[in-house]
């Protein structure tokens, strides 16, 4: 089938709301205000694991200008289950009875001057009876410290079930995948390798930290809120709440970045319950520093071996432990969703997953751009390449030899469909000139290079739901709940309209997510938007269009006729009036997975992304500079090239500071680095000089007009390839994230027998 | 933030009447980049705030004809990395000014809260350690000069007593000696040093006569090694050398583990980044600007 394009697709649109970001006028919930408007100040707690024996909260309450302070015994007056979450029902408003990590929500001060509500929060101490912790995910799978008495899975997950009511266990899910023979391979392989490799603790901090609103309306309850995910906003709270739906209004405006951080219930059901309480707006905006108590992404340990026979993978063990924290939020979604490519974009007969989602008493982890995916290929590439190196095999032909190419059944039996595994690995060999000369430096500064490939299915099954509404004029706006948080979904949406009903995409409105106006989304994330939304919003304008033909019929005029929109309106209803509404929904086809793990189809689409980078390694200092990375993806056929190449450059410069400097550091399950002055996320001067940031020729034959989502993609390799070079230079081979100097020198240290002190 | 008075007296004698020798609450506040920070955590809650910036007399810069710099304690650090007077006779301060923190805290911060602040991870200290320079303190109880070496009484505490002011900075004539500062940072390019090294010397031909080096930010405060000073003394020029009082310098170093790294790697950074200071001191030109 040929590919319609009307010059709307595939062009470099400007962003729609550059103009009003850029000047300071684009809504955030931030610098919302509303009449009689209460601030709310959170009081944490100082311990990993407890009982609350009691919380004085008299000086606070006797502080001028302090209207209440909240407890999760008010709470309950409203909200008499309040125990939310997207996979268990686990995480209470407000401590109820117990607290589980260091700055856990126990209970809140509302004020009408939020300094007032800061220094009152301040008055509040709480006594706890502590209770053994742990912090460590593989640890947590043997503790005798258990975080939770009792599991409470959500109803939505069918794998979850089996954990209804389960007691004396930290294992939130145990996803397994069993293909082939695995033992037998092993048995016949030429070689056996076996490493562990290790993620650290670290956190979205989108620049505008997580902010709320609850207002209480004469109908219900409206909640402006920084979310990724209105629509499930609206849900859990009308659950909490024991309400319809309908009672709830979720009210989205543009976000400061999301990361996955902003996704499910963060704040809303705490400004929700609130509001009801004192029956006035409530607003609370968290600080930078709180942001590192609220979400982060899951520290791993993943355990790999692979058996080699004639240079082919023949056999592939994973076992990976997610540090999941102290609350589930998404964690188990991770441990089966990225679970089960742990083996990565290989072609392996016999594989053998075990991944476990483990609770530990450190502040919950969820969605992280990439959804476990990074840790992952952190592990099987820096794996692939120790094992090429110990082979003597080149790193990419070795690669080149194991691929699943396409057709081939990935580890769950799915055959890989539109996945451009070889073609990206063959542009990345291609950008690093890999069969070039390569200068290796001079002491003390040593040069190398090395590459990385990973691959991810998206999240299924998901729906999107979009409406098109043209107007007499012709003028056209777009309803649908996608969250445009910087990654510019609002334009690219436009352009999807504008390519079917043949207009500029510039002068298509899109309105923001408002769950009384636009329909439901399952949320943004994963990079599924422009694939799920994409397909929905497409469908909803093509519904326009038909609809306008059937005017047209209906007004007698010819097949094909070219007469304006607006005087089609003008014939029917003699005046400017009327509107044409196409509604478009979508839900791909999707098969879960047996008992085995096994499923003819794991996922709508494939994302594919391969880093290459080029190092400098100070041998005296460990210092390490990435001279230049390379980031190579399958992101279909782009509906806008521009903002793919700022995706894939965004991701990969996220995913260096990931690599090479960011790591939340604790004490006892106490944060100790929990500020922009200590916890380094990379600046200009950190970045690599030279990044170059491509796409290759592919296609998404489900997509719209063959694109597929690009959010994370560039995120997936950048880790490994930048270990891989490193040991390119020195010949060490480091297995924890991040890439210090230190952790770097120490490497060399001991290399040459001579260990530095701890 | 709760209330507290902030007070911006005309002159000196006023703002040293305004200060209290026994209560911590009420402390003197110049460009306040450090002191916000620390309101903002909630480490410092003032009653009161003596302002120093309408005491006019504070922020002169002045060099005499033996090469004699005095600035001003309230001199804006910006001002003092564009002086050409600065630049011509101690042009290691410039170079070292240019990558102190960023140009929105230079045009606020002032040379003599930065003193005052004894954080030991700033980069002025060390530097002026190495150049030999000395504070005018002003208090109730009279004036004193004191050594910016001995300044410091540890971690984020200096000898001052809480109603004196450093009232301006004097840098002697370097003649023919060179400096050099360098930095060393752990988590990312710009930030905190981990480690800073100044170094300044003097040559003798092929030798190094005399020098001062300073050790910053992994240590305390910021304090001279004596024992790797002995070791360059009379030394010949050349890598051996600068290796060997490296050596020296690790091995003298009181060392402290923290976010930015543990005392072991601090010690590998001393023995590296103090043989390269050296090397790099004697590649300036003495006098000349930079």
């Amino acid at each position: 089938m040929a590919i319609q394009t009307g010059g709307q697709v595939g062009r470099s649109v400007g962003r729609l709301e550059g103009r009003a970001k850029v000047t300071g006028r684009a809504e955030y919930v931030h610098n919302m205000r509303l009449p009689g408007m209460l601030y709310g100040k959170i009081f944490r707690s100082t311990v990993a694991h407890g009982r609350i024996r009691s919380i004085d909260l008299d000086a606070a309450r006797e502080l001028p200008g302090v209207y209440r302070v909240v407890t999760i015994d008010d709470v309950r007056k409203v909200v008499p289950n309040p125990f939310y979450g997207p996979a268990f029902h686990d995480q209470p408003i407000l401590a109820a009875g117990e607290v589980h990590y260091v700055g856990e929500p126990v209970a809140v001060v509302l004020a009408a001057d939020p300094h007032v509500a800061e220094a009152a929060a301040q008055l509040i101490a709480a006594e706890y009876d502590e209770l053994p912790a742990v912090f460590d995910e593989v640890e947590a799978m043997t503790s005798q410290a258990i975080v939770h008495d009792v599991l409470k899975p959500a109803h939505m997950f069918p794998d979850l079930k089996h954990l209804q009511g389960k007691t004396n266990t930290n294992v939130a899910l145990d996803f397994r995948l069993r293909r082939g023979d695995p033992a037998g391979a092993f048995a016949q392989a030429d070689h056996v390798f076996e490493h562990t490799f290790r993620t650290q603790q670290v956190l979205h901090l989108p620049l505008e930290p997580f902010v709320s609103i609850g207002e209480p309306t004469d109908s219900g309850l409206t909640i402006h809120t920084a979310s990724q995910s209105p629509s499930f906003v609206r849900i859990e709270i009308a659950r909490l709440l024991g309400w319809p739906e309908n009672k709830v209004r979720v009210k989205v405006p543009y976000l400061g970045g999301g990361f996955g951080a902003k996704l499910y219930i963060k704040l809303e059901a705490l400004v929700a319950a609130c509001a009801l309480i004192v029956r006035r707006p409530v607003k609370i905006s968290l600080t930078m520093e709180e942001q590192f108590y609220t979400l982060t992404k899951h520290a791993s340990t993943f355990r790999i071996k692979s058996g080699i026979k004639d240079g082919r993978i023949i056999a592939r063990e994973c076992e990976v432990w997610w540090n999941g924290g102290a609350y589930a939020d998404i964690g188990p979604r991770i441990t089966q969703k990225s679970g089960f490519t742990s083996p990565g974009p290989y072609d392996i007969d016999n594989v053998h997953i075990d991944s476990y989602s483990l609770y530990t008493n450190l502040p919950p982890a969820g969605a992280l751009r990439g959804f476990g995916i990074p840790q992952l290929v952190w592990a099987y590439e820096s794996h692939t390449d120790m094992m090429a190196r110990a082979l003597k095999l080149d790193p990419i032909e070795f690669r080149r030899k194991n691929i699943l190419r396409e057709g081939r059944a990935q580890a769950t039996g799915t055959l890989m469909k539109d996945a451009a595994i070889a073609a990206v690995l063959d542009r990345l060999a291609l950008r690093m000139n890999w069969t070039a000369p390569f200068d290796r430096g001079t002491r003390p500064v040593k040069r190398g290079r090395g590459v990385a490939i990973g691959f991810k299915a998206v999240i299924a099954p998901t729906t999107s739901i979009a409406i098109v509404n043209v107007a007499a004029d012709g003028s056209c706006a777009l309803y649908c709940s996608t969250v445009d948080m910087g990654q510019g979904s609002d334009t690219a949406n436009a352009q999807i309209v504008s390519e079917v009903l043949n207009v500029p995409a510039e002068s298509v409105r899109v309105v923001h997510p408002d769950t009384d106006v636009t329909p439901y989304d399952m949320a943004t994330l994963g990079s599924r938007s422009l694939f799920h939304m994409g397909n929905a919003v497409k469908l909803a304008a093509e519904d326009a269009r038909e609809k306008l033909a059937a005017l047209a019929r209906e007004l007698g005029l010819p097949e094909g006729s070219n007469i304006p929109v607006a005087e089609l309106f003008q014939k029917k209803y003699k005046m400017q009036a009327g509107n044409i509404v196409g509604v478009g929904s979508y839900i791909p086809s999707y098969v879960p997975p047996d008992a085995n793990g096994l499923t003819p189809n794991a996922t709508p689409f494939w994302m594919v992304g391969a880093a290459g980078a080029e190092v400098e390694v100070d041998t005296e200092t460990g210092h390490v500079r990435v001279t230049r990375l390379v980031n190579i993806a399958d992101a279909g056929r782009p509906i806008n090239p521009k903002i793919v190449e700022t995706q894939l450059s965004g991701a990969a410069v996220m995913q260096f500071g990931f690599t090479m400097q960011e790591k939340m550091e604790f004490d006892a399950g106490q944060v100790t680095n929990a500020s922009l002055a200590d916890y380094k996320i990379p600046s200009l001067l950190d970045i690599p000089p030279a990044m170059l940031n491509e796409v290759v020729e592919a296609e998404q034959k489900s997509g719209p007009f063959g694109a597929k989502g690009v959010g994370e993609t560039a995120t997936f390799a950048v880790s490994p390839a930048i270990a891989n070079a490193i040991e390119d230079a020195v010949g060490v081979r480091l297995t924890s994230l991040p890439l210090t100097a230190e952790s770097v020198y120490r490497a060399l240290a001991a290399a040459r027998n001579e260990p530095l002190d701890d | 933030m709760t209330p507290f008075d902030l007070v911006e007296p005309a002159t000196l004698r006023e703002a040293l009447g305004l200060l209290d020798p026994d209560d911590a609450s009420v402390r003197p506040i110049a460009g306040g980049t450090a002191l916000m920070l620390m309101m903002k955590a909630g480490v410092f809650r003032p009653t009161r705030l003596v302002s120093l910036r309408a005491v006019g007399t504070l922020s002169t810069i002045d060099a005499t004809a033996n090469g004699e710099l005095k600035i001003g304690a309230m001199t804006p650090l910006s001002v003092v990395e564009r002086s050409a007077m600065v630049r011509r006779h101690a042009p290691v301060i410039t170079r070292t000014l240019r990558t102190l923190s960023n140009v929105r805290v230079r045009n606020v911060a002032t040379v003599g809260g930065s003193l005052a602040h004894a954080d030991p991870h700033m980069d002025l200290p060390p530097v002026l350690i190495a150049l030999g320079a000395r504070v005018s303190v002003a208090g109730s109880a009279g004036e004193r000069t004191i050594p910016v070496e001995e300044l410091f009484a540890g971690y984020f505490e200096t000898v001052l007593k809480r109603d004196e002011l450093i009232t301006d900075l004097s840098v002697p004539g370097q003649g023919a000696r060179r400096a050099c500062y360098l930095k060393c940072t752990t988590r990312a390019v710009h930030d905190w040093p981990a480690l800073g090294v100044a170094v300044s010397l003097e040559r003798d031909g092929d030798m190094v006569r005399d020098a001062r080096i300073v050790v910053s930010a992994a240590t305390e405060k910021p304090g001279r090694l004596s024992g790797a000073e002995q070791a360059v003394r009379g030394g010949h020029i050349g890598d051996a050398l600068f290796r060997q009082v490296g050596d020296a310098a690790a091995d003298e170093a009181e060392l402290i583990t923290d976010g930015q790294g543990s005392a072991a790697y601090k010690r590998q950074l001393v023995r590296v980044y103090v043989a390269r200071a050296l090397h790099a001191a004697l590649e300036q030109t003495s006098g000349a600007g930079p």
